[in-house]
């Protein structure tokens, strides 16, 4: 069976438009990569300074001046190429990254993100996180709906420090799609296999409406397969 | 012709005084300063200021010096790749002020550019934003961040040449080029040194008038090729 985290970087990928340039954050979002659509082309950059990202290299063939933000090793695709810290993030603050997936502690109804801190506890900072909820277009949060301890991390209201102040228009999750309107909030507009309305909300403390036509299961294997 | 600056690593690393702010380049382990790093290392200078993106990664890179207890502040946009550093933040030996990614960048881009401050959105709405001026124009809200300079920065090149010309590898550069900007005195280790008047006018990154001193990398110290972990 699929795990989670592939769940939702194939239904995260399903958003990638062709010709985009997209952000994807450490770890999960960096499996967005694995899920693009047949027929689309996404240009892929990276906070340390290249963009046009290709495949991974054979193991054990990797360069230590060729890795990706989270230190992972990299080729570059037809076209890519590499420039300074500088000029990374004048792609990004300027509005040339079309698409930014990232992982979360925490999200709420006003779409505030919280993902670098929790006080006293872990303290990863916030990396290029700030930028790119700035900068691209459009910010997608890319998470497992509840974390370890079973607490869910849509929160009413976040409670740890925050990388972005009202920035996130789509959540995606193993269970649920949520996509942010300016006049309406989070509207919940997919439910995955093997879920109900009622578990979304059982799980789920951020406000949200739900679609009038909501998709139920949207995507995602079945909690029994 | 241009003065030939390769020294040994001791003497350039010899003026790094204790007290002093130094901006190291390097994303991770990738461009990281290793030889420099570990030849500060071997000084008894102290309480230092480090302006860097990251501390390195897991034991090994500037989380070597904050270990070593050599560093008071460290300003840096990610720790979280090195458990000691936040261990030393949390147990308050290691003052740390998380700053985003491409603030502190552009802080060092203007402090060697001669520009005062800049205006970003980044961190508008989040602690970053404590206690700094806003300022709207035409509907958008920024916030005013002061340029920084350093009295030394530590750099990592691929190539150079003794006037202290230096191109930078793929994602190696990173804050590199800047770094070799915004300090009094710019110290470069290079993994391969051209002979004068070798290395391709169109192809150097970083202007030998920045640069003061060029030393050669240790090569044991480049870094393992990586696996996908």
């Amino acid at each position: 069976m699929q795990d989670i985290k592939n769940i939702i970087a194939e239904r995260a990928g399903a958003e990638l438009k062709d010709g985009e340039v997209i952000n994807l954050g450490i770890g999960l979002p960096t499996l967005v990569a694995n899920y693009v659509p047949e027929g689309v082309d996404v240009v892929i950059h990276t906070e340390n300074g290249a963009v046009g990202v290709g495949p991974a290299p054979a193991p054990y063939c990797g360069d230590p001046d060729r890795a990706n933000a989270g230190g992972q090793p990299i080729t570059l695709g037809p076209g890519g190429s590499y420039f300074d810290a500088c000029t990374s993030f004048a792609m990004i603050r300027g509005g040339h990254v079309d698409a930014t997936f990232l992982g979360t502690l925490q999200v709420d109804g006003d779409g505030n993100i919280a993902s670098y801190e929790i006080p006293g506890k872990l303290v990863a900072g916030m990396g290029g996180a700030m930028d790119l909820l700035v900068g691209a277009r459009t910010v997608y949060v890319v998470t497992d709906h509840c974390s370890k301890d079973g607490k869910t991390k849509l929160v009413a209201h976040c409670t740890f420090p925050l990388t972005g102040a009202g920035e996130a228009d789509a959540i995606i999750t193993e269970r649920a799609l949520f996509r942010h309107y300016p006049d309406r909030g989070f509207v919940l507009e997919e439910v995955a296999r093997g879920y109900t309305l009622d578990d979304i909300a059982a799980a789920t403390e951020m406000k949200y409406t739900v679609s009038d036509a909501v998709k139920m299961e949207a995507y995602g294997p079945g909690k029994d397969e | 012709m241009p003065k030939n600056k390769v020294v040994s690593l001791e003497e350039a690393i010899s003026h790094v005084k204790s007290g002093m702010s130094v901006a190291i380049g390097g994303f991770l382990s990738q461009g990281e300063p290793r030889t420099l790093i570990r030849g500060l290392l071997e000084t008894d200078a102290t309480d230092l200021t480090i302006y860097a993106c990251t501390g390195g990664f897991k034991d090994q890179g500037i989380v070597e010096l904050v270990v070593a207890g050599k560093v008071r502040k460290l300003v840096a946009s990610h720790i979280g790749t090195t458990p000691a550093i936040v261990k030393a933040f949390h147990e308050g030996t290691l003052e740390v002020l998380l700053t985003p990614q491409g603030t502190l960048a552009e802080q060092m881009r203007c402090g060697g550019a001669g520009i005062g401050g800049f205006l970003t959105p980044t961190g508008v709405g989040t602690v970053v934003a404590e206690g700094k001026q806003h300022i709207e124009l035409d509907g958008v809200t920024y916030l005013l961040e002061k340029s920084v300079c350093t009295d030394v920065a530590l750099v990592r090149a691929h190539a150079g040449d003794a006037w202290g010309n230096l191109r930078y590898r793929g994602t190696a550069r990173n804050y590199n080029s800047i770094c070799a900007t915004c300090a009094e005195y710019v110290i470069a280790e290079v993994e391969f040194l051209y002979n004068p008047g070798e290395i391709d006018p169109e192809s150097v990154h970083t202007q030998g008038i920045y640069v003061d001193a060029v030393v050669r990398s240790d090569m044991s110290y480049c870094g393992k090729p990586l696996s996908c972990d």
